[in-house]
């Protein structure tokens, strides 16, 4: 049997501007598929996109490379990702007077 | 109270460390996988909107290697990883992992484990009064009552070491979490705050926390709670045996749908803008009872 958990990473945490998730271990896992749903917005969040950040050490990131669009409310997100090491996240920049209620979902399988 | 009649775990490695009641009701090495511990959310009705701002910060445990940026990977007591349970990067942050059980009959239980309590490597210091607290609820219920033991380890407050162990017997006045659509039954009380804590007698203790964030000890804490009465009976932590004849738990009137309730809480409290993590390789709960 294979390990494999869907971890909610944030739960209508409100996103504004700079923002990234709280970094999640992932050494165990061998694959992901992260899902992005909107519970809740104002101004045009679904303007920016989020993408996928990758650590050493849960505290340096850098670009994985993968990008997911910021859904519309009650819509979702996902991208597929593989070789991602230790610590995932997911990061994203919205435009100026935009935010959105996050529901941020790992599902890892080993 | 009678300790595991069948010693033949005496000579296993896993168990031998471990010091359980007559019967093991679960023995959970996080190396396994997540073996049923999960996330709290607070109780709502209709949104999210409506989960007491306490419960907020809390989301699901990961099982971790231990990976620092100076060493990589620390790994576990037994294997590679164990369960890591992680603050918000605030003071007071509080998140929390639970297993949820119902008792079979109302018995002297335990909870055993070999933990690790260490704040986020994020500077080049001591960082040792970083990590605020990590803790051990049960949350309880018997035809008539609803108990809450809690005990925890105020590692530091405000910047200050405090280095000893507390209890809550205090009740957090429980609020409607429905909003104006209200179906009257699902209430919440954010019982894992900052207040209410109060002193165990004899309760300073030092930990072993090893000069640095990214080295980790493995430490063991046992806890006993007799069902019956719904009193402490033990408490320890390494060498440290405390004495549990003044604690109390919290105890309030039964709440609807929740007969036979046993969980078992893990909680980690930050006490700076850095991290707190709680890592614990694994948990032995265990409880003497006869079904005749």
């Amino acid at each position: 049997m294979r390990e494999s958990i869907t971890a909610v990473v944030a739960r209508g945490d409100t996103w504004s501007g700079v923002v990234a998730s709280e970094p999640y271990d992932v050494a165990w896992a061998s694959e992901a598929v992260v899902f992005l749903r909107s519970l809740g917005a104002e101004g045009h969040p679904e303007q920016a996109r989020a993408w996928i950040q990758i650590s050493p050490d849960g505290m340096r990131w850098i670009d994985e490379g993968s990008m997911l669009p910021i859904p519309r409310v009650d819509e979702i997100a996902s991208v597929r990702l593989s070789n991602f090491g230790t610590y995932l996240r997911v990061m994203t920049v919205l435009p100026e007077g935009s935010s959105f209620k996050a529901l941020l979902t790992l599902s890892l399988k080993e | 109270m009678a300790t595991a009649v069948n010693r033949a775990f005496w000579s296993d490695p896993d168990l031998s460390k471990f010091n359980p009641l007559s019967r093991i009701i679960a023995f959970d090495q996080f190396s396994k996988g997540f073996r049923g511990y999960t996330a709290l959310v607070g109780n709502y009705e209709h949104t999210l909107d409506n989960v007491l701002p306490g419960f907020r910060d809390m989301s699901q445990p990961m099982l971790s290697n231990g990976t620092h940026w100076d060493t990589g990977s620390h790994g576990g007591h037994d294997g590679t990883y164990s369960l890591k349970i992680a603050s918000r990067p605030r003071p007071r942050s509080v998140n929390m992992a639970l297993k949820r059980f119902t008792f079979r009959k109302a018995c002297p239980i335990q909870i055993e484990t070999y933990f690790a309590l260490k704040p986020e490597a994020t500077d080049l210091t001591l960082s040792a009064s970083d990590a605020g607290a990590f803790g051990l609820v049960l949350d309880l219920q018997d035809n008539e009552r609803r108990i809450m033991p809690h005990i925890r380890y105020l590692n530091a407050l405000n910047g200050e070491r405090i280095e000893k162990w507390q209890f809550k017997r205090t009740l957090e006045p429980a609020k409607d979490v429905g909003g104006d659509q209200s179906l009257g039954e699902t209430r919440s009380h954010h019982h894992f705050g900052a207040d209410g804590w109060e002193d165990i007698p004899g309760g300073s203790q030092q930990l072993c926390y090893n000069e640095v964030p990214t080295k980790y000890n493995w430490h063991y804490f046992k806890m006993g709670f007799d069902l019956r009465t719904m009193s402490f009976t033990s408490l320890q932590c390494n060498d440290r045996i405390f004495d549990v004849s003044s604690l109390e738990p919290m105890r309030m009137p039964a709440w609807p749908n929740l007969n036979c309730l046993f969980n078992v809480c893990w909680t980690v409290e930050a006490d700076s803008h850095k991290r707190s993590f709680l890592y614990l390789d694994s948990v032995l709960v265990s409880g003497d009872w006869e079904d005749a």
